[in-house]
C-alpha cells in the first residue's frame, strides 16, 4: 500500500482545487468507514481529472477495499492505460482479475509484481499446471505448511499428471505406458480382469520397465492369487535387485503361500538393500521364527521395537516375542510381552 | 503316512478316477454331488431389507441313525418367518416351509421325510432354528436331539420307537437368548454326557441395529453385547444342571459361533475350543473335570500369529498332523485365513495356516461349517468347509469377495492342504456341514446346508484306499463312548458328533487306512480303560465294546 500512498501524495500536488476537495472528503469518508459514499467522492475526482492515472487507481482502490472485485477493475485498468509503470495498480488489478475469476488475465499483472502465491494461484486455475507448480513451490518454501498452499500445489499437481497421462494416451494409445495407464484406471474401478489384460500388454511391450509387474502383482493379491504374484514379484525383484520393496513383497507373497525358506531369502535381501524399515523386520523375525530361527527372529522384533514403540507393527511384535518365549520355555518373559501387547491394543 | 501321491496305488487310483470320469461324464473329483430322492427339504430363513444379522446365521444339520437300523438318517434345522416390519421376538413356525425335518433314510438310498410320526413337527412356535446336536444322553441306545435356536432350545428325547418327545422343560437345558451351536461331551468322565451350548451375543428386535444406509449390510458383531456360553451338566436321571457359573464356563463372555471338544493336553479331560465372532478365539482347559481355565492366550490360539483376532465361526478339533494330538481349525471371514492352530504338545499350540497351505487357500473365502476328515482314504485328515460371506452384498463393498462360494475340498499332502475338486462349482451360501459315511462303503460323505436353499449333498465316489470305521459302545463310559481317543497306527481320532458349525457329525469313527490293510488299534475310553485291538482287518465297520474292567 505504500505505493499508493505515493501515488496519493504525487497526485495532491497536481489535483485541481475542486479535486483536491473532492480527494480530501473521500479520504475522510474511507477513515469513517464509509465506503460507498468515499467512492463516490473518488469518483469525481477521476471525472474531474481524466488524464490523472493516480485517480483511477485510487478510485479503484476504494472500490476494492468495498469487496467489488469486477467493479475495480475497469479504473485500474484504465490507470495501467495512463501510466503502465504504475506497479501498485498492477497488484491491485492482479488480485481483482483473480477474484475475479479471470485467472489468465491476472497473469501477466502478477508476474509484475512477482506474486508467486498469487501467481501460482492464477496460473492453475488457467491450466499452466507446470509453471503453477513451479509458483506454489516456491511460495510454499516462504511459508511452509500454509495449507491453502499445500491444496493448490496439490491440485495442481494432480491435474497436471491427469493432463500429461491424458496426452500420452491420445498420442501413444499403443504404448506400453499407454496401456499401464488404462491397467492402472481398471484396478481403481475394480475391474481386475481389464487390469490384468492391459498390465500383461504393458509387460509385453517392454517387460523389462520397471514398476509394471509390482501393479500386476498387486492385482494378484488382491484376488488373493498369490502364485502368480509371486511370480511378477520375482521378477520385478530380479529387475530392480536395489528396490526393497519389490523383495519385501515378494517375501511377503512367499510367505502366504507357507514358502519359509524362499520368503526368508526374499526379506533378507530386502532387509539388506533397505535396512531399518520396520514391516521388513517384522515380516522378517515371523518368518525367521517359523524357520525354527527363534534367536534370529527375536533380534529383529527387538531391533524393531527400538525404532517403533507404539505402532500396530510394535504391538504385534510384542506379541510374537511373547509365543517366542513360550514355545521356548521362558514363561515370565512370555508373560511380560503379552502384557506389552495388552497394553498397546489397550492404548488404540 | 502315505501322501497320496506316495501311496502305491495312486496310479492305478488315478487311472480309475480318469475311468469314472468318462463312465460319469462329470469332473473328477472326490465327490458327487446331488440331492438323494425324498430330500425336500428347504431351509428358510426370511431375509428382509432390513438385514438383521440373525437371518444370516442358521442352517444346522445332523447326521444320526435315529432308528438304529445302520443307516444315517439326516435332520435339518429350520429357522423361521421374519416379517419386514417385525418388532417381537417371536418367529413363526406353525406353517410347514418353516419346519425342521427329519428325513429317514432307507435302504435303496431314498430318504423319506418322517418329521410327523417322528413328532418333531413341533419347533417351538416363536423360536427362530439355528443349530443341532446330538447324543444319547440317557445312554438307553438311541441317539437324541437338542436343536438351537433364538428363544429357547429343545431336547427331544429319543423314545427309541420312532418317535421323539419334547423333554426340554424336565430337563432344564432350554436357556434363553441366541444359542447356536451345541454339542454333547463327558466333561467329568462320569459316563454321562453333558452339554456345551455356544451363545451369540445380547440381541433382539428391540435393540437391533441399522447398519450402512444404501446399501444397508448385516451389522458387525461389534454393535452387540457379548454373552457367556452355557455347560449343562448331566444328573443321570433325566435332568441337567446349569454348571456355567460354578465351572468358570461363564466368566468368560464372547460371540461364540462353533464348539469342538478334545483333549489337547492329554490329562485325559476333554477341553472346550469356542469359535468366537470378531473376539478371541476361546480354550476351556478342563480341570480334572470340576472346572474350566480359559487359556486361549496363553496356548496361543486366541489370535493369529500377528495378534489379530478373527471372526471365528467353524471350529474342528482333530489331529491332521498325525502326531497323535489334537489340532485346531477355525474358519472366518474374507482376508482373515482360516485359522489352524498346530497342537506342539505342553499344551502349546502355534499358528499354521501359511505352512500348511490353508492361507492361499482360504485368503479370499469365508467359511462356517468345517471338518478335518479323511476323504479319500489315505491316512490323512482333509479339510471341507461350508462357504459363504455373510454380507449378501459383499460384492458392493469388496469386488474381489463374493457372497455365494463353492464349497472348500483341500486334500491333506503330508500336512500340507492342496485344493482338490469339491464336486461342484456352483456358489451357494454354505452353512452347517455334518460329515459321516452315509452309505456304509467306508468313504465319507457331507451334507452341507444352504442358508435360504436347499441342501447339498457330497456323496464320496470312493477311490482305492483302505479304511476301518467303528462304532464304540461304552459300558463303563457314556454308551457312545463320546470323547474316546483312538488310534490306529500312527492315525488318531476322537469319538465325537460335535465340531463344524451348528451341525452334528456320524458318531461313528473313521480311519481312512491308505495301503493299509489291516490296523492296530489303541482305544482310550473316557472311564480311562486302554483297549488293545491287534491286527484288526481294514474295509469292515467295527463294532468294539468297552471292557467291563480296566
Amino acid at each position: 500500500m505504500h505505493g499508493i500512498l505515493l501515488i496519493l501524495v504525487l497526485a495532491f500536488q497536481n489535483l485541481t482545487p475542486e479535486a483536491l476537495k473532492h480527494a480530501e472528503a473521500g479520504m475522510d469518508l474511507q477513515k469513517q468507514g464509509k465506503q460507498n459514499e468515499a467512492i463516490a467522492e473518488f469518483r469525481k475526482v477521476a471525472e474531474l481529472m481524466p488524464e490523472l492515472a493516480a485517480a483511477h487507481v485510487n478510485l479503484g482502490q476504494a472500490i476494492m477495499q468495498g469487496g467489488d472485485f469486477s467493479g475495480a477493475i475497469p479504473p485500474l485498468k484504465r490507470a495501467l492505460e495512463l501510466n503502465p509503470d504504475l506497479i501498485g495498480a498492477h497488484q491491485m488489478l492482479g488480485y481483482s482479475l483473480l477474484a475475479a475469476g479471470y485467472a489468465a488475465e491476472a497473469i501477466p499483472h502478477l508476474e509484475k509484481i512477482q506474486a508467486v502465491d498469487a501467481l501460482g494461484v492464477a496460473q492453475l486455475k488457467a491450466g499452466r499446471y507446470a509453471e503453477a507448480i513451479g509458483n506454489l513451490q516456491a511460495a510454499l518454501a516462504k511459508r511452509p505448511n500454509d495449507p491453502d498452499l499445500l491444496y493448490y500445489l496439490g491440485r495442481a499437481s494432480g491435474l497436471l499428471s491427469r493432463d500429461t497421462l491424458e496426452t500420452l494416451k491420445t498420442t501413444q494409445p499403443d504404448s506400453a505406458r499407454s496401456h499401464q495407464i488404462l491397467g492402472e484406471t481398471y484396478a481403481i474401478m475394480h475391474n481386475a480382469v481389464g487390469a490384468e489384460k492391459e498390465f500383461m500388454e504393458a509387460i509385453r511391450q517392454r517387460p523389462t520397465t520397471p514398476g509394471i509387474r509390482l501393479e500386476l502383482a498387486e492385482l494378484y493379491v488382491a484376488a488373493g492369487k498369490w502364485d502368480l504374484a509371486e511370480q511378477q514379484f520375482n521378477i520385478e525383484s530380479q529387475l530392480q535387485p536395489g528396490d526393497g520393496e519389490a523383495a519385501y513383497r515378494l517375501g511377503n507373497a512367499q510367505l502366504q503361500q507357507g514358502k519359509i525358506k524362499a520368503a526368508r531369502k526374499a526379506l533378507e535381501h530386502a532387509n539388506t538393500v533397505q535396512p531399518g524399515v520396520p514391516d521388513t523386520l517384522y515380516l522378517l523375525g515371523k518368518v525367521t521364527g517359523l524357520d525354527d530361527d527363534p534367536v534370529t527372529a527375536e533380534k529383529l522384533w527387538r531391533e524393531l521395537l527400538t525404532l517403533d514403540k507404539d505402532s500396530n507393527l510394535a504391538a504385534q511384535a510384542h506379541f510374537g516375542l511373547a509365543n517366542l518365549y513360550r514355545q521356548g520355555g521362558k514363561t515370565a518373559q512370555a508373560d511380560a510381552e503379552l502384557k506389552e501387547f495388552q497394553r498397546l491394543q489397550k492404548a488404540k | 503316512m502315505l501322501s497320496l501321491k506316495r501311496d502305491p496305488m495312486f496310479k492305478v487310483r488315478a487311472i480309475a478316477g480318469v475311468f469314472a470320469l468318462f463312465a460319469a461324464g462329470a469332473g473328477a473329483g472326490i465327490f458327487d454331488v446331488a440331492l438323494p430322492a425324498g430330500i425336500a427339504f428347504r431351509h428358510e430363513n426370511s431375509p428382509t431389507p432390513r438385514k438383521h444379522l440373525i437371518e444370516a446365521m442358521g442352517g444346522g444339520v445332523a447326521l444320526l441313525d435315529y432308528n438304529n437300523d445302520g443307516l444315517l438318517d439326516i435332520f435339518f434345522v429350520n429357522s423361521g418367518q421374519i416379517t419386514a416390519t417385525q418388532q417381537t421376538n417371536t418367529f413363526a413356525r406353525a406353517n410347514e416351509r418353516y419346519w425342521n425335518r427329519l428325513y429317514r433314510q432307507n435302504r435303496d438310498g431314498s430318504y423319506t421325510d418322517v418329521t410327523t410320526a417322528a413328532g418333531l413337527s413341533n419347533a417351538g412356535d416363536g423360536n427362530y432354528g439355528m443349530g443341532a446336536a446330538t447324543a444319547d444322553y440317557d445312554n438307553d441306545g438311541f441317539p437324541d436331539l437338542y436343536v438351537t435356536s433364538y428363544g429357547h432350545n429343545i431336547l427331544y428325547h429319543n423314545n427309541g420307537n420312532g418317535t421323539f418327545t419334547d423333554v426340554t422343560s424336565k430337563a432344564g437345558v432350554a436357556t434363553s437368548g441366541w444359542s447356536v451351536s451345541a454339542g454333547f461331551f463327558d466333561y467329568d468322565n462320569d459316563g454321562k454326557l453333558d452339554l456345551f451350548v455356544t451363545r451369540y451375543m445380547e440381541w433382539d428386535f428391540a435393540h437391533s441395529k441399522s447398519c450402512g444406509t444404501s446399501p444397508r449390510f448385516y451389522c458387525s458383531p461389534a454393535e452387540f453385547p457379548a454373552v457367556s456360553n452355557v455347560l449343562f451338566r448331566n444328573n443321570g436321571n433325566g435332568t441337567f444342571e446349569d454348571v456355567s457359573t460354578r465351572t468358570g464356563i461363564a466368566a468368560k463372555k464372547g460371540k461364540a459361533l462353533g464348539v469342538a471338544f478334545a483333549d489337547y493336553d492329554a490329562d485325559g479331560f476333554p477341553d472346550i475350543v469356542v469359535a468366537n465372532d470378531g473376539m478371541e478365539q476361546l480354550l476351556f482347559h478342563n480341570d480334572a473335570g470340576k472346572t474350566f481355565t480359559e487359556r486361549g492366550l496363553e496356548a496361543g490360539i486366541a489370535l493369529t500369529d500377528d495378534g489379530k483376532r478373527i471372526s471365528g465361526m467353524g471350529v474342528d478339533f482333530r489331529d491332521f498332523d498325525n502326531d497323535g494330538d489334537p489340532d485346531i481349525v477355525i474358519t472366518d471371514l474374507a482376508r482373515q485365513n482360516y485359522a489352524l492352530y498346530r497342537n506342539d504338545g505342553h499344551g502349546l499350540f502355534s499358528y499354521r495356516s501359511m505352512q500348511t497351505g490353508i492361507t492361499a487357500l482360504t485368503n479370499l473365502n469365508s467359511g462356517w461349517g468345517i471338518g478335518f476328515v479323511d476323504f479319500d482314504n489315505d491316512g490323512w485328515k482333509d479339510l471341507f468347509a461350508a462357504q459363504s460371506h455373510v454380507m449378501d452384498n459383499v460384492e458392493g463393498l469388496d469386488a474381489s469377495l463374493h457372497y455365494l462360494e463353492p464349497p472348500l475340498l483341500a486334500l491333506n499332502h503330508v500336512g500340507r492342504f492342496e485344493r482338490a475338486e469339491s464336486g461342484t462349482t456352483v456358489a451357494s451360501a454354505g452353512r452347517g456341514a455334518a460329515f459321516g459315511d452315509m452309505d456304509n462303503d467306508g468313504w465319507m460323505d457331507v451334507v452341507m446346508t444352504v442358508l435360504g436353499g436347499k441342501p447339498q449333498i457330497f456323496h464320496n465316489r470312493k477311490g482305492n484306499g483302505h479304511w476301518l470305521t467303528l462304532k464304540l459302545r461304552g459300558t463303563r463310559s457314556n454308551r457312545d463312548g463320546q470323547g474316546a481317543i483312538i488310534s490306529a497306527g500312527t492315525r488318531h481320532e476322537i469319538a465325537t458328533t460335535a465340531g463344524s458349525y451348528v451341525s452334528a457329525n456320524d458318531p461313528r469313527v473313521h480311519f481312512g487306512l491308505g495301503s493299509d490293510t489291516k490296523a492296530d488299534i489303541e482305544i482310550l475310553w473316557p472311564s480311562g480303560t486302554k483297549q488293545k485291538l491287534n491286527a484288526v482287518a481294514a474295509d469292515q465297520i467295527l463294532t468294539v465294546t468297552e471292557p467291563e474292567a480296566r
